[in-house]
């Protein structure tokens, strides 16, 4: 046992080090002095490992099913450090995020902020009958269409239940940790991202927005499933007021199917009246 | 090689059942962007890492964020770790307390948390009722190691890694020298390494 109290001895710091006792700027220090000792690096592998019987010996604590779905919801949006040596990884969905994401945008019919008349209501009202081949390019017009309603005053989030919110969450969990899970990311209208999220295997999709607008009174965001048949409502959902807003979209999907989000009237419609702030296929 | 108890309910061979896949391997996985993996090592080790967070920041809203981050980082990082040379749960541990350590030294965190207990509450209470036999064997085997030490290396660790406080801040609460401190740690860790007989 050392008595030594020189304070310039790295030794000394190793049961400091293990335990994160150090100061950030120290622990650099140290460590910088054990990757040229190999005795040193040695004690603190040790210690280190001690400490960790300490973290077991902790009791634990059961987490929310919250918590699991935000951070399957959060895994397509973050990347993986590249291996040191390429091995032969195992299959993964997606290989390359970016051929998944639709066209640069090249719509250049900008329309005039909404006034909400008649005629504009009738010319937005059907783009969902279009071909889905054109629906990216709609988007991309949406995505000059900001209107007033758009200015992100308070987030209401009042009128989903926690119970509701358990619920989707771990539907949201079981379509991310599908064996067939897919992606796609998309613009959205106020010029965020959007994540798709969908299983063919369950029939279920999600879209996930990072930081969406709040939306004044009386108006709500409306999801559709868009296809041969038209736009199908799959439920209605507000922003959340802690960054990361999801929707796990009601009704079965079909393979193919589009995803599609417009700002409706509170209570939803059964056929979008405005343009859609994202649009997306599934595959 | 430590010999850390990681088993969970999930590991005890139940004939017939799929064998279950060791930390380590699942983690291969996680590595090869597996989110049926990541999803499996989570649901059996996220109460561990979410406790061991907790132990040290004590609010649950301020803990769950921070283990979330932790999650992303292995999520992230799985590619790095090296399963020949290191142990799964010792490498998730460690990065949970660093991650519980900057968020209390870096905000507001550490002061609230600080007016909500008081120093004497610091070190865990191993006689509470654990939720498996694996927990409260570990309990008891930390417990006895933890006796061997002295008061003031006991009171030192327990302040550094449960209560998070630096090696300078557990100097300024017990009133002496940060060299005295490092000294304690260091024979304190010792010990508990020979006690606990952790090679490397």
């Amino acid at each position: 046992m050392t008595e030594r109290h020189d304070d310039s001895d790295p030794r000394l710091l190793t049961g400091a080090y293990s335990l994160d006792a150090l100061s950030p700027e120290e622990a650099e220090a140290f460590e910088r002095e054990a990757a040229s000792s190999e005795s040193l690096r040695d004690e603190t592998d040790e210690l280190t490992l001690t400490s960790t019987v300490l973290g077991l010996a902790v009791a634990p604590v059961t987490p929310s099913d919250r918590m699991k779905a935000e951070l399957m919801a959060k895994l397509p949006l973050t990347p993986q450090l590249p291996r040191e040596t390429p091995l032969s990884a195992s299959e993964t969905p997606e290989t390359s995020s970016a051929e998944q994401v639709p066209d640069a945008p090249a719509a250049s019919i900008a329309e005039p902020p909404a006034s909400s008349g008649a005629a504009h209501q009738r010319a937005q009202s059907r783009w969902f009958t279009r071909p889905v081949g054109i629906l990216t390019a709609v988007a991309a017009a949406a995505a000059l269409f900001v209107g007033g309603g758009f200015v992100g005053s308070a987030v209401i989030n009042a009128n989903t239940t926690t119970t509701t919110i358990d619920a989707s969450a771990s539907q949201l969990a079981a379509i991310t940790a599908a064996d067939d899970v897919q992606r796609k990311v998309v613009d959205v209208a106020d010029g965020g991202k959007a994540t798709l999220v969908w299983s063919n295997d369950l029939g279920r999709s999600a879209v996930l927005v990072d930081g969406l607008s709040g939306l004044p009174d009386g108006k709500v965001y409306e999801a559709w499933y868009i296809n041969g048949d038209g736009a199908i409502p799959a439920g209605t959902f507000t922003a959340s007021s802690d960054g990361m807003t999801w929707h796990v979209l009601s009704g079965a999907m079909k393979s193919g199917d589009a995803i599609g989000v417009t700002v409706e009237p509170a209570g939803g419609s059964t056929a979008p009246t405005t343009t859609p702030i994202l649009v997306g296929q599934s595959a | 090689m430590l010999e850390l108890v990681t088993t969970d309910r999930g590991t005890t061979d139940i004939e017939g059942a799929e064998a279950v896949q060791s930390f380590e391997s699942l983690l291969e996985l996680v590595a090869g962007g597996d989110q049926q993996a990541f999803s499996e090592l989570y649901d059996r080790t996220a109460p561990r890492v979410l406790g061991l967070v907790k132990r040290v920041l004590i609010d649950h809203a301020q803990s769950e964020e921070v283990a979330q981050e932790v999650f992303l980082e292995i999520w992230r990082t799985a590619t790095k770790f090296e399963a020949t040379r290191g142990n799964a749960m010792s490498w998730m541990l460690t990065m949970a307390h660093r991650r519980a350590i900057d968020r209390v030294r870096s905000s507001q965190a550490g002061h609230d948390r600080d007016e909500r207990i008081g120093l004497r509450d610091i070190e865990p209470d191993y006689d509470q009722v654990s939720e498996t036999v694996e927990i409260r064997i570990e309990h008891e085997r930390v417990k006895r190691a933890m006796d061997k030490l002295t008061a003031l290396q006991r009171e030192a660790i327990s302040l550094a890694y449960y209560g998070g406080y630096s090696h300078t801040e557990v100097a300024g609460l017990l009133s002496i020298p940060v060299g005295t401190v490092k000294t304690r740690l260091r024979d304190g860790m010792i010990r508990l390494r020979d006690e606990l007989g952790v090679t490397s």
